[in-house]
Parts: C-alpha cells; sequence; structure tokens
C-alpha cells in the first residue's frame, strides 16, 4: 500500500516534468534544443545509474564505461562498419550489457568501497583502451556519426527541434520501463538488498544474480544514452569514457534525490542548466561546481524529489 | 624475422637495461606510496576515502614551485609544502571532514570529489594553466655511473626518500604511543575507543600527516614529472588501485601495492607498449579477485 502510493507520488511527478519538458521544447530556440536533448540524455544516463546506486545500493564510479561503449559501438559499427542505424542503436545497448555481464560477474561480489574502486578501475580501462586504440580514433576520438533515420514516420532527427524531441520521448520511455522494474517483484528484491542484504541473504535470496542482474539492467539504457550522446555529437571521443563523468552523473542522481527515479531526470536539468550558465559566465566555472557539489552532498538530504514530496504534500492538506 | 626477434630479445635481456627499468619502476612506487600510505591509514582507521587526495598532491607540488621560486631552495620547498598542505588538511578535517566521518561511502566520496573540481581552478586560478618545473637541487642535478649506464641521482633520492618514509613511519607505528593507538583504532575502532583511547585525535593526527606525505610527493614528483593542473587526476586512480590491491588501512599493504604498480606499470610500458595502459587495471581485477580485501588486509574480511 505504502509502495503504491509512493510509486503515484513518482509518476505525478515524472508527469509534471513531462509537462515541463513539452513546454520548454515549445519555447526553444535552435540552441534551447541543443540544450534539451542533452538534458534528455543526461537524464536517461542518470535514471539507469540510479536503478543500481538508488535502490540496489551498488555506487559505481565506472558508469561511464557501458555509457561509453554504447557511444562508441554506436560510432564504430555505423560510420566504420556501416551498419543501418535500427541495428546499430540494440547493438550497441547490448554491447554494454556484455560488458556489465562479464564485469558484473565478479564485481558484484565485492561491497562497499571495494565495489566503487573496481567500477573505477574498469571504467579507466576501458578509457586507457579508447584513449591508446588507433581503430577508435585515439585521444581524437572519432566523427561523422550519422543520427537514426525516422524519415519514414515523418521525423526528421537532423533537425534539432525533431531531435530533441525525439531523446525526449526516449527518456519517457526509459522511465517507464525502469519504473516498471523497480515496482515489480524483482524491484521489491533489489531493494530489500540495499536496505538490508544480510536479512535478504538469510531470506534465501541469491543476492548476487539480483545485483548482476540490475547492474547489466542498467548498462543496458547507460549504452542507450551513450548512442543517443553520439548520435547527438556525431562524434565521439575518450572524453565520455573518463571517471569524472561517473561521478557528475552521480552527483546528477543526488542532486534530484537517490531512489526516486523521476528526481535523477529532474536533476539532469539541473545540471545541464547550470553548467551552462556557469560556463558562460567565467573561465573558472569549474571552481563553482565543485562548490556546489559539495553542497548539494552535504545538504540535499532527499534532493529535489524530496522537495516536491514536501510541497505535494502541502498541497493536498490545503486542498483536504 | 628470425634476427629482429633476436636482437629485441638481446636488447630487452640485457640486464643493465632491466637494472635500470627496476630503478624507475622503483622511483615511481616511492612516489606512489608516499601518496598511498596516508590514504590507506586513514581508511583503515576511519573508513573515509579521500578523492582529493591528488588535489593535496597537486597543491603542494605547486607550493613547492613558488616556494623554491622565491627562495631559490630546493630543500626549503621540500620542508614549506608539506607543512602547508598538513595546515590546510587540518582546516580541511575542521571544516568538512567531521561532519563527513558518519556519511556513507558514497557522500564522502563525492565531497572530496566536489573538492578535486574547486581545488584545480583554484591552481589555475592562481599559477595558470601552464606547466611548470622546479629543477633538481644541485647536490641532485648530476647523474651517477651504474652499471656502465649514466643514472640521474635525482631519481636515486626519491627512491631513498621512499625507503626512508617507510622505514620511519614503520617505526613509529610499531614503537610509538601513537603508532599504538593507530594500530588498535585500525584494528578494533569501537573496542580502542571503549578502552578510552582517543582515536579521534589519532585520526586527526594521521589525516594531517598522511597529507602532508601527499604534498612531500608534489614536491618530489616536481622535478621529474612537470607541474600543471590536472597532474593530480593522472596520479590519483594509480593511488587508488595502491590502496585498494595494498589492502586498506596497512602500511605494509601500500609498500607492497606501490612496487607492484610501480613494477608493472614501468616494464608494462617498455615490454607492452601497446596495452601498457590497462595492465595495472587488469593486475587490480585478478588481485581482488583471488583476495577481496587486498593482499594485506589488516581485518579479516
Amino acid at each position: 500500500m505504502v509502495k503504491q502510493k509512493s510509486s503515484r507520488n513518482r509518476n505525478v511527478a515524472a508527469a509534471v516534468l513531462l509537462l515541463l519538458a513539452i513546454v520548454s521544447w515549445s519555447q526553444a530556440d535552435l540552441f534551447g534544443h541543443e540544450l534539451l536533448a542533452q538534458i534528455a540524455i543526461l537524464a536517461i544516463f542518470a535514471m539507469s545509474l540510479d536503478l543500481i546506486a538508488g535502490y540496489t545500493g551498488l555506487v559505481s564510479l565506472g558508469h561511464a564505461a557501458f555509457y561509453g561503449v554504447g557511444a562508441y559501438a554506436t560510432a564504430g559499427l555505423a560510420s566504420v562498419a556501416g551498419w543501418p542505424m535500427w541495428a546499430v542503436v540494440p547493438s550497441a545497448m547490448l554491447l554494454s550489457a556484455l560488458l556489465a555481464a562479464a564485469v558484473g560477474l565478479f564485481a558484484v561480489r565485492l561491497i562497499g568501497v571495494f565495489f566503487i574502486m573496481i567500477t573505477l578501475a574498469i571504467g579507466e580501462l576501458v578509457h586507457a583502451f579508447a584513449f591508446r586504440s588507433r581503430t577508435f580514433g585515439g585521444d581524437d576520438g572519432l566523427g561523422g556519426v550519422p543520427r537514426s533515420n525516422l524519415d519514414a514516420i515523418g521525423i526528421n532527427l537532423l533537425d534539432p527541434a525533431h531531435f530533441s524531441l525525439f531523446t525526449v520521448i526516449i527518456a519517457v520511455l526509459v522511465y517507464l520501463v525502469l519504473a516498471r522494474v523497480v515496482d515489480s517483484p524483482f524491484g521489491q528484491v533489489l531493494t530489500g538488498i540495499h536496505q538490508n542484504e544480510l536479512r535478504m541473504r538469510a531470506l534465501g535470496c541469491p543476492i548476487r544474480r539480483y545485483k548482476l542482474v540490475a547492474f547489466v539492467l542498467s548498462a543496458l539504457f547507460a549504452g542507450l544514452a551513450g548512442s543517443l550522446t553520439a548520435q547527438h555529437n556525431n562524434f565521439v571521443s575518450p572524453e565520455l569514457l573518463t571517471w569524472t563523468t561517473s561521478g557528475e552523473a552521480l552527483i546528477v542522481v543526488i542532486i534530484g534525490g537517490i531512489g526516486s527515479l523521476v528526481g535523477p531526470a529532474a536533476g539532469a536539468s539541473v545540471f545541464v542548466m547550470l553548467s551552462h550558465q556557469l560556463s558562460s559566465l567565467t573561465d573558472y566555472w569549474m571552481f563553482f561546481m565543485g562548490l556546489f557539489f559539495v553542497i548539494v552532498v552535504l545538504f540535499a538530504g532527499d534532493g529535489l524529489y524530496g522537495l516536491f514530496g514536501r510541497l505535494f504534500r502541502m498541497l493536498s492538506n490545503v486542498g483536504r | 624475422m628470425q634476427n629482429v626477434v633476436t636482437e629485441v630479445s638481446q636488447v630487452f635481456l640485457d640486464p643493465t637495461f632491466l637494472a635500470i627499468q627496476f630503478l624507475n619502476g622503483l622511483q615511481l612506487a616511492s612516489l606512489l606510496f608516499l601518496l598511498s600510505v596516508g590514504l590507506s591509514v586513514v581508511y583503515g582507521l576511519m573508513n573515509f576515502i579521500n578523492l582529493a587526495h591528488g588535489t593535496l598532491y597537486m597543491l603542494g607540488a605547486y607550493i613547492g614551485l613558488s616556494v623554491a621560486r622565491g627562495s631559490g631552495s630546493f630543500w626549503l620547498a621540500l620542508i614549506v609544502a608539506p607543512i602547508f598542505i598538513a595546515a590546510l588538511a587540518a582546516v580541511f578535517h575542521a571544516l568538512l571532514l567531521r561532519r563527513m566521518q558518519a556519511a556513507s561511502p558514497m557522500k564522502q566520496i563525492l565531497v572530496t570529489f566536489g573538492l578535486i573540481y574547486v581545488g584545480l581552478d583554484v591552481v589555475r586560478y592562481i599559477w595558470g594553466d601552464y606547466s611548470h618545473s622546479i629543477p633538481a637541487p644541485d647536490f641532485f642535478a648530476g647523474s651517477v655511473h651504474l652499471l656502465g649506464e649514466v643514472y640521474p641521482s635525482y631519481r636515486l633520492f626519491m627512491i631513498g626518500l621512499g625507503w626512508f618514509v617507510f622505514i620511519a613511519l614503520y617505526y613509529g607505528l610499531e614503537r610509538t604511543r601513537l603508532g599504538a593507538v593507530v594500530r588498535a583504532g585500525v584494528d578494533n575502532r569501537e573496542v580502542a575507543m571503549s578502552l578510552g583511547l582517543n582515536i579521534e585525535l589519532a585520526f586527526f593526527l594521521v589525516f594531517c600527516l598522511g597529507c602532508g606525505l601527499a604534498g612531500l610527493a608534489g614536491v618530489v614528483a616536481a622535478p621529474v614529472l612537470s607541474v600543471y593542473p590536472g597532474m593530480d587526476m593522472s596520479i590519483l586512480v594509480l593511488t587508488l588501485i595502491v590502496v585498494v590491491i595494498g589492502g586498506p588501512g596497512s602500511l605494509r599493504g601500500a609498500a607492497l601495492g606501490a612496487f607492484l604498480i610501480g613494477m608493472f606499470e614501468t616494464f608494462g610500458q617498455v615490454f607492452f607498449p601497446a596495452i601498457a595502459s590497462v595492465i595495472v587495471y587488469a593486475l587490480m581485477a585478478v588481485i581482488l579477485l583471488a583476495r577481496p580485501g587486498g593482499l594485506l588486509p589488516v581485518r579479516p574480511s
């Protein structure tokens, strides 16, 4: 009962956020559409991270690896191998998931800081590989990544307005899938593992298997976000794979409210807008971003979603 | 083909060449040890991981740079910079870290992650975007003849300093009262506290000492590696790997981890340049697979 209520609140928040996205889409200029697409893609990435960090308690500092593999696979398969995009995107997602399965097999044995460190190391390994690889352009990256072709249904993804709407729709779909996952009995087990791993083990739950499935599922959507980024920028570079990308994604999750799914999507908009505004104001914008990170982590508590929840309760009390 | 292989193996298996590479490995290990030992023991005492440790290393190098330029003395820089960094660490401890001790590992990591960004721009603001270098002190500016090769004597100084700090810390940990308190705290914090030992104070001192050593590492590295914004990032991940594979909380673990990473990194670059950059990560994965608590864990996991 409690669970149903909280998932209803979450869906209301998601609807509000979607409404805001649609309003800003209709008002946006060319540059606005670029930012909106960036936000939607980061939202997908952050939601995928929230599934493991927020719901399962697996804090990863290497999530950028799966994001980057999705992006590089898209670039490699589309612009080097010349595959059609309808085959490229699912393959890119699958490759991310496969890497996650290989990594996860042993990473889920580790707990706490060891898990964080092994994911960091794996992320750096993938980064080092891309940085050195001649096939993937080394530190110059790879250009000429095409976008998906949806002309058949009247959508021209080369048009920024169409592309930003497309990314928002994908983000909504990802939200719906992940919401379904976390509300399912499977998702309840993940939450149980997060809250009390020993108790779940005592109940006879194969914890590592659950963690592994969550890890792989999360990587699948991180790969999708990476693929969209590659299509958005028409370009991939090792920068996508640095561990700071993973750290920033965790910050996004915290800004929005960890373990709320919709919160991280809202956090993505705050993050993109703030870094955009700050970098246009000062050359030393990282200083202020860093201070913002510290303040957010120290004082955010349950993030934007928590704020929304308090507001929502206040309003429903007034209405009563 | 056969000729090339023989030639290559002759160069690579030349004992002098290997010995020189071994010294290079020891030199990197020495630097990594100075960086990782504080991080490791602080983790062992308080389960606290400080990602901004690399930033303190960078700040140490820059402060050393300013002192060396202002006074013309490398040795003064080598003394002043670590003290300054230790004092900075004390301020950070009072302002921020004290309230972070009870927080989850994720929060600790992300707060110190934010500090990395802050530190990077502070350095860019004060010293600019350019790359700098501190000249080696006159006494170690030359080279020595070693096995018929010429080897920079400054690098030998680095190796010696690493050993010196290791022995000093080992002695401090095993023979002094503070060392005993630290060992008790790492072993079992609750029991040590209930026996009336001041673990908070020990943590504070170890934290400042560890950060000071990171500052020392910054100055020591400056004549060999250049001083630039972002120098913290390139060494931070290696340092974390050293801490993790050695077994957090363990002095000997940090030394062993630093030795392994120093060697694998150096010899990897020489023998397998194509995959050198991934070798250390693979090594970490293999070690954690076999021993999830690191090679020399303080507590059985």
